[in-house]
C-alpha cells in the first residue's frame, strides 16, 4: 500500500477497499452529526446506529434532505441512557466505532471511561491523535496530544509516539518519523519535556519503542522544514520531514493546531485513543469536512 | 594512538618536558617516585619542603638532589601552599602530593583566593586503565572524588575522559555512560542522565566525541555481547571512555581490575588549572610513574 498523503487520499482509499463499519452514534440528533453520518453511508464505508429520539432524528434528517431510511434508528429519548447504549454495543462487538452525538463531551467521556462497562482497559493511556492535512507540507501531520492529557508525563508520551505511529502505520506509512517537539533541540534540564525526549529518543535506540524513527527535543522548524535542518547543521534522522508531531503540553499542541487552521488553513481528522474500539468526539466548531473527515479516519483505525 | 601506558613514556621523551612540582616532597616514596619520573627524562621536578631533610632522604637512596630544583619550605601545610603559588606563577605545570596529608593538599588547591580552582569548575579524578584483556586504554571517572555526581558533574566527568583521551591522541573518543543496563529504565537516575547526556553530545553540546548510554558494562566494553544482544551503537564493544554513575561503581571497577585481572594504572586529579597527582603509599611504582606521566601528557605548558 503507498503512503496517503492526505485526507482526501484516504476517502479515496476507503471507497477503493470496501471496508465498511457500524457507527453507534450517542444521542444523535444533532443536524451536523447526521449531515456527516449521511456524507459516509452514500461513500459506502459506513452504517450507522442512530441511537437518540427517533422522532428528532428523523425530522432532523428530512430538514437537511436527507433520508432517515439509511440508518437504523434506536429509541432512546435520554442522553445519558443513549450513550450507555452505544458504549455498550461497541462493548459488545455489536458496533465497530462509538461517536458523540448531542450529549456533552463529560457525559460522553463517563460512558467511555466506565471502568466496568466503557471502552479504556486499564492502565491504558487515552489520548488523542489528530491527523493535520496542510496546504504547505506535502504529506499527512500526524500531531498528539490536542485535546486531552494536560501536561504528559514520560510514560503518557511514549503511549503518544506509539498512536501516532500506529495511525501513521495505517495510513501506509511503513517507518513513520516522529519529532518530540520543544522549544529547542539542545536538552535542557530547565525543561523536563526536552529530558523525556532525550529519553524517548534512547528508549527507541535500544528497541523499547518499534517501528519508527524517533528525534527530540526538536523544534517545530527543525521538524518539518528541511531548509532549517541545513541551516542549523543539525544531524537529525527527522530532516525536517516528519510524520508525526508530539508535544510536551495540551496548550502546545492545541494552539499549534489552531493556529495552522486558522491562518494556513487546512483540514483535519482525529480520534481519541487508548480506547479498545475508535471514539469520535468532535466539536461543534470544527467544520462540516472536519467531521467528515473523522468518522472516515474512525473506519480506517477500525479493525 | 597510545594503547599502552608504556607509550607514554616515549612520547613524553621526544616532546618538551612539563615541570612537576611536589608538595612536601620530604619522604623517600615521594623522592623516589619523582626520581624515577626525572630518570625516564618525561619530567624536570621541583620539590618543595624541608631541604635539609630532603638532601638526606637523596643520601640515604642514593639519589642525586641536584637533579631536582629544591624549594626550602618545612611547614607541611605553608609547603603545599608554596607549591600551588609555584604553578600560579608559572614555574610548574602539574602538581603532586608528597607526604602532606590529602586534606591538607586539597585545601590549598581549592582555596578561593590563592588555589587553583577556575570559578565554577568540577573537581573530578581520571583513571587511565590498561588490561591486559583489553585491546587499548580505558579512560574512566569518577573512581575517587565525587560521591554522587549530578547531571552537571557527570557532564563535566564526560567531557575531562574526552580530553584525557584525546591527548591520548584518540581524535574522537567512544564514551561509554555505565549504568546497570543499556535499556533505558526511567526509575533509574543512571539511565535518564546517561539519555540526556547521549543527546546533548548529539546535539553538538558536547563535542568531540561519540556518547552513548546507558550502557552496562558488558556492552561497554565486550564486542560479543554487543552482538548476542544485537545492541546498535556507535560506542557499544568499543568504550575508549567509562563514565561512572557513582563513586561506588567506579571505585569498585578500577580495584577488580587491578586485583583481579592484573590491570595497570595511572590517575590523577583534574578540574583544577593543572593536573593535580595524588597518589597513596599503596600505590605501585609503575602506578606512580604512570601517574606523572599521564600528567605530563595533559598538562598544558
Amino acid at each position: 500500500m503507498s503512503p496517503i498523503r492526505s485526507l482526501d487520499q484516504m476517502v479515496d482509499h476507503l471507497r477503493e477497499s470496501g471496508k465498511k463499519k457500524k457507527i453507534a452514534v450517542a444521542y444523535a440528533q444533532d443536524p451536523n452529526t447526521i449531515g456527516a453520518i449521511a456524507k459516509a453511508i452514500n461513500e459506502g464505508f459506513v452504517e450507522a446506529v442512530m441511537i437518540g429520539d427517533e422522532k428528532e432524528i428523523r425530522s432532523k434528517a428530512e430538514a437537511e434532505g436527507i433520508n432517515p431510511e439509511i440508518f437504523t434508528i434506536v429509541h432512546i429519548p435520554n442522553d445519558v441512557e443513549a450513550t450507555t447504549e452505544a458504549v455498550r454495543m461497541a462493548r459488545e462487538d455489536e458496533a465497530d466505532v462509538v461517536m458523540k452525538g448531542l450529549v456533552g463531551t463529560d457525559k460522553f467521556l463517563k460512558a467511555v471511561l466506565n471502568k466496568e462497562k466503557g471502552l479504556l482497559p486499564p492502565k491504558a493511556v487515552m489520548s488523542y491523535v489528530c491527523a493535520l492535512d496542510l496546504p504547505k507540507y506535502d504529506k499527512l501531520l500526524f500531531v498528539s496530544d490536542t485535546a486531552v492529557l494536560p501536561y504528559p508525563d514520560l510514560n503518557q508520551k511514549v503511549a503518544m509516539v506509539n498512536y501516532s505511529v500506529k495511525m501513521a502505520k495505517r495510513f501506509g506509512i511503513e517507518k513513520p518519523k516522529v519529532a518530540l517537539i520543544s522549544a529547542t533541540e539542545k536538552p535542557n534540564p530547565a525543561f523536563q519535556g526536552s529530558v523525556d525526549d532525550s529519553i524517548i529518543c534512547k528508549m527507541a535506540d535500544r528497541g523499547q519503542i518499534k517501528d519508527c524513527i524517533v528525534d527530540g527535543p526538536l523544534d517545530v522548524f527543525l521538524a518539518c522544514d528541511p531548509a532549517s535542518v541545513e541551516i542549523k547543521g543539525i544531524p537529525t534522522p527527522i530532516n525536517g520531514e516528519a510524520d508525526c508531531l508530539i508535544f510536551p503540553s495540551l496548550e502546545a499542541c492545541n494552539s499549534f493546531y489552531k493556529g495552522l487552521m486558522l491562518f494556513g488553513g487546512g483540514e483535519l481528522g482525529g480520534l481519541i485513543q487508548g480506547t479498545t474500539k475508535p471514539v469520535v468526539v468532535m466539536s461543534r466548531s470544527e467544520s462540516e469536512k472536519s467531521k467528515f473527515y473523522c468518522i472516515a479516519l474512525s473506519v480506517l483505525m477500525a479493525d | 594512538m597510545i594503547t599502552r601506558l608504556e607509550q607514554i613514556i616515549d612520547v613524553l621523551k621526544s616532546n618538551e618536558k612539563k615541570r612537576l612540582v611536589a608538595a612536601y616532597a620530604n619522604d623517600a616514596h615521594t623522592i623516589e617516585a619523582v626520581n624515577n619520573a626525572v630518570e625516564k627524562g618525561i619530567v624536570d621536578a621541583t620539590l618543595v619542603g624541608d631541604k635539609e631533610t630532603i638532601k638526606k632522604t637523596c643520601a640515604e637512596h642514593n639519589i642525586d638532589v641536584t637533579k631536582f630544583t629544591v624549594v626550602h619550605e618545612p611547614v607541611e601545610i605553608k609547603a603545599a601552599q608554596k607549591a600551588v603559588e609555584l604553578i600560579r606563577n608559572g614555574e610548574g605545570d602539574m602538581i603532586m602530593k608528597g607526604l602532606v596529608s590529602t586534606d591538607k593538599y586539597m585545601k590549598a588547591i581549592l582555596n578561593k583566593e590563592t588555589g587553583l580552582m577556575p570559578p565554577k569548575a568540577v573537581l573530578s579524578h581520571v583513571t587511565v586503565m590498561e588490561n591486559p584483556n583489553y585491546h587499548k586504554l580505558l579512560v574512566c571517572s569518577d573512581v575517587a572524588v565525587i560521591p554522587q555526581p549530578d547531571l552537571n558533574q557527570k557532564v563535566a566527568l564526560t567531557n575531562y575522559v574526552i580530553n584525557v583521551a584525546r591527548a591520548l591522541g584518540i581524535d574522537t573518543p567512544k564514551v561509554a555512560l555505565v549504568a546497570a543496563s543499556e535499556q533505558v529504565l526511567p526509575k533509574m537516575e543512571a539511565c535518564v542522565d546517561a539519555t540526556i547526556i547521549s543527546k546533548m553530545a548529539d546535539r553538538g553540546q558536547i563535542k568531540n566525541a561519540y556518547v552513548d548510554g546507558p550502557l552496562a558494562i558488558d556492552v561497554a566494553i565486550d564486542k560479543e555481547s554487543v552482538e548476542i544482544k544485537k545492541l546498535e551503537s556507535k560506542v557499544a564493544g568499543d568504550a575508549d571512555c567509562l563514565v561512572f554513575p557513582n563513586i561506588e561503581s567506579g571505585n569498585v571497577f578500577y580495584k577488580t581490575n587491578t586485583k583481579l585481572a592484573k590491570a595497570e594504572l595511572g590517575a590523577f586529579v583534574v578540574g583544577a588549572k593543572c593536573p593535580a597527582i595524588l597518589s597513596s603509599r599503596g600505590d605501585s611504582v609503575l602506578t606512580k610513574l604512570y601517574s606523572i606521566a599521564l600528567a605530563a601528557l595533559v598538562a598544558s605548558k
